[in-house]
């Protein structure tokens, strides 16, 4: 009777599984183990030939990859730091007693969220635009030049993003009890010093997390410079991401598409991967030095 | 903790109020932190405010006035129009497109996670643990990589160029699953499910009847942050599309916007009045409902995020 119940009980999980487990294996999983499988063949006349590693030797020696990768990294450095130190101000000031309309600057600040990526680029495309922006055309500044290229992507993504990333700390913030802000104002604690010393601590998690994913989505650079190059003359290889495209599009070249495919999705993880675990040694060192204001699960059981 | 409240607010209130001086500072600082929190505003809305003006104004008034100065006369009407002239009204198809994707794709994901969680949040089985961390370590890698591999697999499958093309990969959702997972293990009581089981209901009903109401606002919030992040995908269906009448907004635009650089855009067709308006028609309906339904999204969001 009991093996009965625990085998119908198995048998209806795989139903209410199948559905959601079938879809994953196939558009997910399948494509990912499928892009390393290509990866070992080269094309000739039609014909797929095993080569084992070799497309990978020759990606090893591909200059404008990696240079596209470096880019995409300085890019990922540069607009991770500008938009989460933004983010984090944002959500700080809108912390403290000092800020009025509050509901109204939120939903401000996080409505990018809502336009997608494709008409942001056009819209800042258009505002970067000599043609339609006079105001470029006399302080003789051009955002599309490449010398500010990257700068002015910076900029896009950093309206798209800044606000999401400051809703999540506003939530996270809205989650700590008043009490622990109580006594320390009760102590002397000036809203700055409130900011800096029991706040920002306590966003440590949430912070890491926003990191990673905007690491993540960095890496991935495509949607804007390839938007922009309908306006200016950016490079098929300005990211790995339009690098793998137009190998796998316009020259048709999908087994060596495929590899640099796998190849970025592994440098992506591997540097996340390198972050995670930095941040929990030198997390885990600054709580030996010297023991917290508040730990997280002190907040919790307040 | 309401008692510590009321305890220390007289103690901050005294101190504000202890000196003239003190009270002055403070007014200056709020008017410092509140232009501050203006001048980031204006920052926010600069490019759509710019869309706005932009698209009431005709393509010789776009190249010779400021960028914010306003129209003589407002052509707003006139550019939609044109724009759904353009090429035997392919836009509005364009249009519906999206709201296909987005809908079919925000539905089905909904009913798809919520089956997966409840699985893996109500049932005991081998695996059930290894299964949910890989579903989780799948989020960590980066969507793109998969998609030109999806073209490859899709070729065989007569998928490339369909909607279910598009459709079917982005149903599959990790951030679904493990969103309505961790929820219904949350909020789903199980002396509710026991009830039922003993009443001998059966599984079906169960989901139907119980566990889908009882998380009504989590699958709300699912079904928005779906319908919005397939409404502004961009890639995947660049990739698995070719028909111009198979394409979403973003894609459908892009054709326009590419058309900027050729010798037709001066002469014969306003190429940047069809692209601002396509593109202020394609990002209202989602700007109204994202201030019609923000609440819902910053919760599913934050729940969803903070405890990751």
């Amino acid at each position: 009777m009991q093996a009965a119940r625990s085998h119908s009980k198995t048998v209806s999980a795989a139903a209410f599984l199948a559905p959601f487990l079938l879809l994953f294996v196939a558009f997910l999983l399948a494509p990912l183990l499928y892009a390393f499988y290509t990866s070992l063949f080269i094309e000739r006349f039609g014909q797929p030939i095993f080569v084992g590693f070799r497309n990978y030797l020759n990606a090893f020696q591909d200059g404008a990859f990696w240079s596209s990768v470096v880019n995409v990294i300085r890019y990922a450095i540069l607009q991770g730091v500008i938009m989460i130190a933004l983010s984090l101000i944002l959500a700080l000031v809108l912390d403290t007693k000092y800020a009025r309309w509050k509901p109204l600057f939120r939903l401000i600040y996080f409505l990018p969220y809502a336009v997608p990526g494709v008409f942001a680029s056009i819209m800042w495309g258009f505002l970067y635009s000599k043609p339609l922006d006079p105001l470029l055309q006399a302080i003789r500044f051009d955002p599309l030049s490449s010398a500010a290229l990257l700068y002015s992507i910076i900029n896009i993504a950093t309206w798209e993003w800044a606000g999401y990333n400051m809703t999540l700390y506003s939530a996270s913030l809205t989650g700590v009890s008043t009490d622990l802000y109580e006594a320390a104002i009760v102590d002397g604690c000036n809203e700055f010093q409130l900011a800096w010393y029991i706040k920002l601590p306590l966003l440590r998690p949430t912070i890491l997390m926003t990191v990673i994913l905007s690491f993540i989505g960095s890496m991935q650079l495509f949607n804007e410079p390839f938007l922009l190059s309908a306006l200016t003359p950016i490079s098929q290889t300005f990211t790995p991401n339009m690098d793998i495209y137009a190998m796998a599009f316009n020259l048709t070249n999908l087994p060596y598409a495929a590899t640099l495919a796998v190849l970025l999705g592994a440098i992506t993880i591997f540097i996340s991967a390198c972050v995670m675990i930095a941040a929990r040694v030198v997390g885990r060192r600054s709580r030996e030095r010297s023991a917290p204001l508040v730990s997280s699960e002190e907040v919790l059981s307040v | 903790m309401s008692s510590g409240i009321s305890q220390t607010q007289p103690y901050t209130r005294a101190a504000s109020s202890a000196s003239p001086h003190s009270s002055f500072v403070r007014h200056l600082i709020t008017v410092v932190v509140t232009a501050f929190l203006v001048v980031v505003a204006v920052y926010f809305l600069i490019p759509v405010g710019w869309l706005l003006i932009a698209s009431t104004k005709t393509q010789v008034e776009l190249q010779s006035t400021g960028i914010f100065s306003l129209p003589k006369r407002l052509e707003l009407l006139q550019n939609i129009r044109l724009l759904f002239a353009y090429n035997n009204g392919v836009f509005a198809r364009w249009f519906l497109n999206s709201i296909i994707y987005s809908g079919s794709v925000a539905i089905l994901t909904c009913l798809v996670s919520a089956m997966a969680g409840y699985a893996l949040a109500k049932f005991d089985f081998r695996g059930r643990e290894v299964l949910f961390y890989l579903i989780l370590a799948s989020m960590m890698i980066p969507g793109t990589v998969a998609t030109i591999p999806l073209f490859v697999i899709e070729q065989p499958l007569h998928l490339v160029n369909t909607y279910l093309g598009v459709i079917l990969p982005l149903i599959a959702s990790p951030f679904g699953v493990y969103f309505l997972r961790i929820y219904i293990r949350d909020v789903v009581p199980n002396e509710m499910l026991e009830a039922a089981k003993v009443d001998g209901a059966p599984e079906r009903t169960i989901f139907w009847r119980i566990v889908l109401p009882v998380i009504r606002p989590a699958v709300v919030t699912l079904l928005l942050i779906s319908f919005i992040g397939t409404w502004n995908n961009f890639f995947l269906p660049l990739v698995l599309l070719h028909n111009q009448s198979l394409y979403p907004l973003p894609v459908g635009v892009d054709v326009l916007l590419s058309l900027i650089a050729t010798p037709a855009a001066d002469q014969s067709m306003p190429i940047y009045q069809l692209v601002i308006t396509a593109s202020l028609l394609s990002i209202l309906p989602m700007i109204i409902g994202f201030i019609l339904f923000r609440k819902q999204i910053v919760t599913g969001l934050t729940q969803g995020s903070v405890k990751l």
